[in-house]
């Protein structure tokens, strides 16, 4: 059978395909005024008249919400609560800034409605829902042409009798609408009735463009990428489109963490950078997941892997600033007018940097494709160096330096801030620009070990190839510990597994492959961040633990409790092995070295070999310096490096003198 | 030595680094929802002489005074390795009591002179004194809590017991404060780690150089900033409501004189020091400067001791902006340093017009709710800051509903407050229509009413009850703010400063003041 992956990115579509023991990619330009075009094309392109399965990671939900341009809404919450998502936690997001700017909310206050009718937190129902307000309410929301709905009324997790019933007369208007205690029953409004509201935003969006591509791929067989690294229908997808915001650098780890347990790296530490920005995300064993995402400045509190972005990528532009420092990015030069080695740009860049001491083979970029122009490079690097009282080559250094050091910070951030070692997790680096950074920068963390996949640079899309069939469920039910017997447990999360049942099955999982895997949300009393715990005999010594490895301290004495239930359940299809190559010997035959260049490290040129990827062979080591090429990327393997080429292909570097 | 600038730009990095990571142990570990949920802490690196290197983007009012805390301790305890001494006194490096701010000594190995200090502070939700949530409505500082004059609480790596059990002894919610203060131990334990980390991989002398030239440069940044205003002496005026005793109006004077690229404010015409608690010392004047010149500079500049140079601030002692023991001053730190603000934005418009904004709400409508939690036949404490209107600029209307300048807390969400207080919340809503009208209008306040489920006490600290948020260039002032309590239906009109007994059923009613519009509205 013929299986697709398919990315959507901001620049390129990427592709690719499996069927049987083949194997292969494609890029085309994305058409961002329509990107069902794109995919299309490619998949036209891909199978011909074949019949085939479809992963798509699509970019509709995260750019409806980035460019403002969803759904004509309208949210439907408690009387005197209808400004909640204008107030949002009521801080401002710049703190040195004499205006404050605050993100519009997505449903302007005339389309906010509030109804009388409250819930306790118990559940119990205090004021009853004023059913004869809905009528005119009604009336009010066709007038409106309103194309989308969202309905989140407070402690609604604890009882969702009123958000049913406003449901239910919303029926009749033929809209799509989103109840906030089905899109997450959990507590605190803002961020739930904002994770709603995003839903509805977003899936009219999802529906037309789903429709789009439903007139040629068979809808059976065609499955979305969500954010939490998992898959789902394409009709559960236009319900739940806020699961599939940022699937795309969820394919990138999910795609990192297959590859990694493939070769035995379980600990990894993925980093994704690209022209304007560099993805990082820690991957202890399992994927990690987050629900405290905010995206656009909306909180999306659906667990999503957790990915940290900064604002460091190729293009990031360096300038010195008037109180002499040396700045690089957030600024980027992205593809238009980009750096100055692709022609038009003016300001210096980190891809600049990398291309004046070597690093970057000026006829070997997008396999020659793409003619860099060095000569441009020099003359600006020598103007800002001279300016800086530098040496030009110093100057090129210290912006790789200052970029390093931000996606250092970055690496940092999820790792040594949540209680992990990063010398004990190996760098799997793809995207573009990565490979000319991992080895500096794991040198920097003191990180022993470099991955560098096959074809990084549609990573994504192969990653999206590996997904489960994976839902995520949770209820807020803030029990004491002495609430906590097994049983209380196991009944409350009973209604949760046939919810999940059904669905799986809905989605096409045969019940033998559907795992379900209870998780609890924990806390000390008292507290407000919660751990996510899987459920097991030993829960409560696990939440200890986790809480010393996090926050390096717990105490056993001190009461906690459960606030949400959680369940996963995944539909795990049956996989095949992934093909090893016999080992070739160390020594890369004769026409894989396409030459030398000269390459600056730490203030010395170095000889500096050059060589294809792709003509390497299992086993072939290469020892640093050295510049490995390839279609979508470059790898540069500093002197104290060594790559080795891994059965699978993917790429192996070491570094001496870092300690494992 | 010549300054790098490559290697500037990563030590500012790495400088900043540590105090988030110490903000971010800090904000995840503490217990109670005023910390974590709110995040009304600071943490900063200081070096040697209690100079700040770094701080992390938490807490405005913290600015200035967190540098004052560390010279307090140094000067009152020599510290060893493992020491850290707490303090919250607000006559001797702290500003008002709730504040509790933990420092701790960096040693290198083979030294016997610290080399860095970190440090950090949180706001408790109660430190004792005559009301829950130790913000009253006081006389003096004795009434507002437990003071704590710069005391070891960790001595080589032990916390001194008693003197712990002493301090939990006197506060109203033990269980949590024990919570917090663990957090904000382990926080200062991070950053001597982390700086210890550092020292190491570049050697103290790099280090120091760094620490001292990243001074240097945010002093080179506001020199600049300061040049391009216009040379002269620029005064304005405004005054705080009242002292919450006497109605009348307590006023505020500022002088400021800007001299090529240095500014000197003189507050030496502000009133004397008043009966309520409203008195600033001068740790929460001196944060209020930093943060207005500090919103001058359109980068993004380390937040460090070099940013002060440029400035010289004159206040005269016993005056409401340089208080004196035994003044009280909880409401100091949270009402008058918005105060404060509005009167140095208020002259540096008059210098620089179009890049200064009306007024914002300068107030953050305190909340202190506490009493016995029925379900649980426990106490409670609640503490809370409410936002308002932002004032508008020449190009952009004021922000609604949302904090400014001094504070940057989040709220409490109304169904975490419902869990965890015997309270419901029947009202949280844009206070529509409260901003100043003008070419661009003040943003509006906000509105919260809050029904008690069981008998408690209430504290309200507020300001601009009497007084509003001024407009400028022509725009009209924001509205005032408004308390109310309503019993059985009937609405009876608050103060903007009140401690009151309430019952089942009442509610309390705090509608934020808008902010000021700016330009003439157009007919």
């Amino acid at each position: 059978m013929l299986i697709i992956g398919v990315d959507t990115g901001g620049t390129f579509t990427d592709f690719i395909w499996q069927d049987g023991d083949k194997q292969g990619e494609y890029k085309l330009l994305s058409t961002p005024q329509n990107p069902a075009a794109a995919v299309l094309t490619g998949l036209r392109h891909i199978a011909g008249n074949k019949s085939y399965r479809l992963v798509h990671g699509s970019t509709v939900a995260t750019n409806a919400l980035l460019e403002k341009d969803g759904a004509r809404t309208a949210l439907i919450t408690n009387r005197g609560f209808e400004d909640l998502i204008e107030i949002g936690r009521q801080d401002r997001p710049e703190l040195y800034q004499l205006q404050v700017v605050k993100h519009p909310p997505l449903v302007p206050a005339e389309f906010r409605y509030g109804l009388p009718g409250r819930v306790a937190q118990s559940g119990e129902i205090i004021e009853e829902l004023d059913e004869t307000a809905l009528g005119p309410l009604l009336d009010e929301l066709e007038g409106a042409n309103i194309e989308s709905i969202a309905v989140s009324l407070l402690f609604s997790f604890s009882n969702p009798k009123h958000e049913l019933l406003i449901g239910k007369h919303l029926e009749c208007l033929g809209l799509p609408v989103s109840l906030s205690h089905q899109t997450l029953a959990e507590f605190r409004e803002y961020e739930r009735t904002s994770t709603t509201l995003i839903n509805a935003y977003v899936a009219p969006r999802m529906e037309r463009y789903l429709a789009e591509l439903e007139a040629e791929v068979a809808p059976n067989r065609f499955r979305i990428m969500q954010s939490n690294g998992g898959s789902i229908s394409a009709q559960t997808a236009r319900r739940e489109s806020v699961r599939t915001i940022l699937s795309g650098p969820a394919g990138g780890a999910l795609g990192a963490a297959t590859i990694g347990r493939q070769s035995g790296q379980h600990k990894l530490i993925s980093f994704d950078m690209g022209g304007t920005s560099t993805d990082v995300s820690l991957i202890d064993g399992e994927l990690p997941l987050t629900t405290e995402s905010t995206i656009a400045g909306y909180p999306v509190k659906v667990p999503m892997i957790d990915i940290h972005t900064v604002g460091a990528g190729g293009g990031s532009i360096a300038r010195l600033d008037r109180g002499g420092s040396l700045q690089v990015g957030p600024q980027s030069a992205g593809a238009e007018p980009g750096p100055i080695c692709f022609g038009r740009g003016r300001e210096l860049t980190v891809t600049d940097a990398n291309l004046f001491l070597g690093r970057l083979i000026p006829d070997q970029f997008l396999g020659g494709a793409m003619t860099l122009e060095p000569a441009k490079v020099g003359q600006s690097m020598r103007i800002l160096a001279a300016e800086m009282e530098l040496d030009p080559a110093e100057l090129a250094e210290g912006i790789l330096a200052v970029a390093n050091t931000t996606m250092e910070r970055a690496i940092k951030k999820i790792s040594v801030e949540k209680g992990f070692d990063p010398r004990e997790f190996c760098l799997f680096s793809f995207g573009g620009a990565g490979g000319m950074h991992a080895a500096d920068l794991a040198r920097l963390l003191q990180i022993p070990k470099v991955m560098i996949p096959t074809a990084p640079g549609i990573l994504s899309a192969c990653g999206m190839l590996f997904a489960d069939v994976i839902k995520d469920y949770s209820q807020t039910v803030m029990l004491g510990q002495e609430q906590l017997s097994p049983a209380r447990l196991k009944s409350l999360l009973q209604p949760l597994e046939r919810q999940a049942e059904i669905d799986l099955q809905r989605e096409g999982v045969p019940q033998k492959r559907i795992e379900l895997q209870p998780l609890l949300d924990m806390r000390y009393c008292g507290q407000s961040f919660e751990l996510m715990i899987p459920l097991s005999a030993e829960f409560i010594a696990s939440f200890h633990q986790k809480h010393a490895q996090v926050y390096g301290y717990s105490n056993p004495h001190k009461p906690l409790e459960v606030v949400n239930l959680r369940l996963r359940a995944f539909g795990r299809p049956p996989r095949r092995a992934a093909q090893q190559q016999p080992a070739c010997g160390p020594v890369p035959e004769q026409q894989a070295q396409l030459g030398t260049s000269s390459a600056v490290f730490s203030g010395q040129a170095c000889e500096t070999a050059i060589f294809a990827r792709n003509r390497l062979a299992t086993g072939n080591q290469i020892q640093g310096p050295a510049i490995l090429v390839e279609y979508s990327s470059t790898i540069v393997l500093p002197p104290d490096c060594r790559a080795e080429v891994d059965p699978y292909g993917h790429l192996l570097i070491e570094l001496q003198g870092v300690e494992s | 030595m010549k300054v790098n600038p490559i290697l500037l730009q990563v030590f500012r990095n790495r400088f900043v680094a540590i105090a988030e990571e110490m903000g971010v142990c800090l904000g995840r570990t503490a217990f109670s929802p005023n910390i974590k949920e709110r995040r009304d802490y600071s943490c900063a690196l200081f070096d040697a002489r209690g100079d700040m290197i770094a701080q992390a983007a938490h807490i405005p009012v913290h600015l200035g005074s967190m540098p004052l805390s560390v010279k307090a301790a140094i000067a009152a305890v020599p510290m060893v390795a493992g020491d850290m001494v707490m303090l919250n006194d607000p006559f001797c490096g702290g500003t008002h009591l709730p504040d509790i701010t933990l420092v701790a000594p960096v040693y290198l190995e083979a030294s016997d002179q610290p080399a860095f200090f970190v440090a950090n502070r949180a706001h408790h939700s109660d430190v004792g004194g005559m009301t829950p949530g130790s913000m009253p409505v006081s006389t003096s500082i004795f009434q507002e809590g437990l003071i704590i004059p710069p005391t070891k609480l960790v001595e080589q790596g032990e916390i001194d017991h008693k003197f712990f059990d002493f301090l939990l002894r006197n506060v109203r919610t033990p269980q949590e404060r024990e919570g917090d203060f663990a957090a904000q131990i382990m926080a200062n334990l991070t950053g001597v780690d982390r700086c210890g980390q550092l020292i190491a991989k570049y050697g103290q002398q790099q280090v120091d150089l760094y620490a001292a030239q990243l001074n240097d440069y945010a002093e080179r940044m506001m020199r600049q900033t300061i040049a391009a205003i216009p040379d002269g002496r620029y005064r304005f005026e405004d005054s705080l409501d009242s002292d919450g005793f006497s109605a009348q109006e307590v006023p505020l004077k500022l002088c400021l004189e800007i001299n090529q690229d240095q500014a000197h404010l003189d507050f030496s015409d502000c009133a004397d020091q008043v009966t309520g608690s409203v008195n600033a010392v001068y740790a929460i004047t001196l944060s209020a400067v930093l943060y207005c010149f500090r919103c001058l500079i359109e980068e993004d500049v380390p937040t460090n001791a070099g940013i002060a140079r440029p400035l010289r601030i004159t206040t005269r002692p016993g005056s409401v902006v340089d208080a004196r023991f035994p003044a009280a001053v909880a409401g100091g730190n949270v009402e008058t340093s918005q105060r404060i603000v509005d009167l140095v934005l208020g002259a540096l418009a008059k210098a620089i017009p179009a890049r200064i904004p009306a007024a914002s709400q300068g107030s953050m409508n305190n909340t202190s709710i506490g009493g016995l939690d029925p379900r649980s036949g426990q106490p409670f404490s609640y503490y809370e800051t409410l936002g308002g209107g932002c004032g508008a600029g020449a190009r952009l209307d004021g922000a609604s509903a949302v904090h400014s300048h001094m504070t940057n807390t989040l709220n409490t969400p109304v169904e975490a407050l419902e869990y965890a207080y015997p309270f419901r919340v029947t009202k949280y809503s844009v206070r529509h229509a409260s901003g100043g009208a003008g070419r661009q209008c003040g943003g509006d306040g906000l509105i919260r009413e809050i029904e008690l489920l069981a008998e408690a006490e209430v504290t309200v600290l507020s300001e601009r009850r009497s007084t509003a948020p001024y407009g400028l260039q022509g725009g009209e002032s924001g509205k005032l703010g408004l308390n109310q309590i309503i019993r059985q239906g009937q609405r009876v009109l608050l103060p903007g400063k009140f401690t009151t007994r309430l019952k089942p059923g009442d509610r309390l009613r705090i509608e934020t003041p808008g902010g000021g519009g700016w330009g003439e509205k157009e007919t």
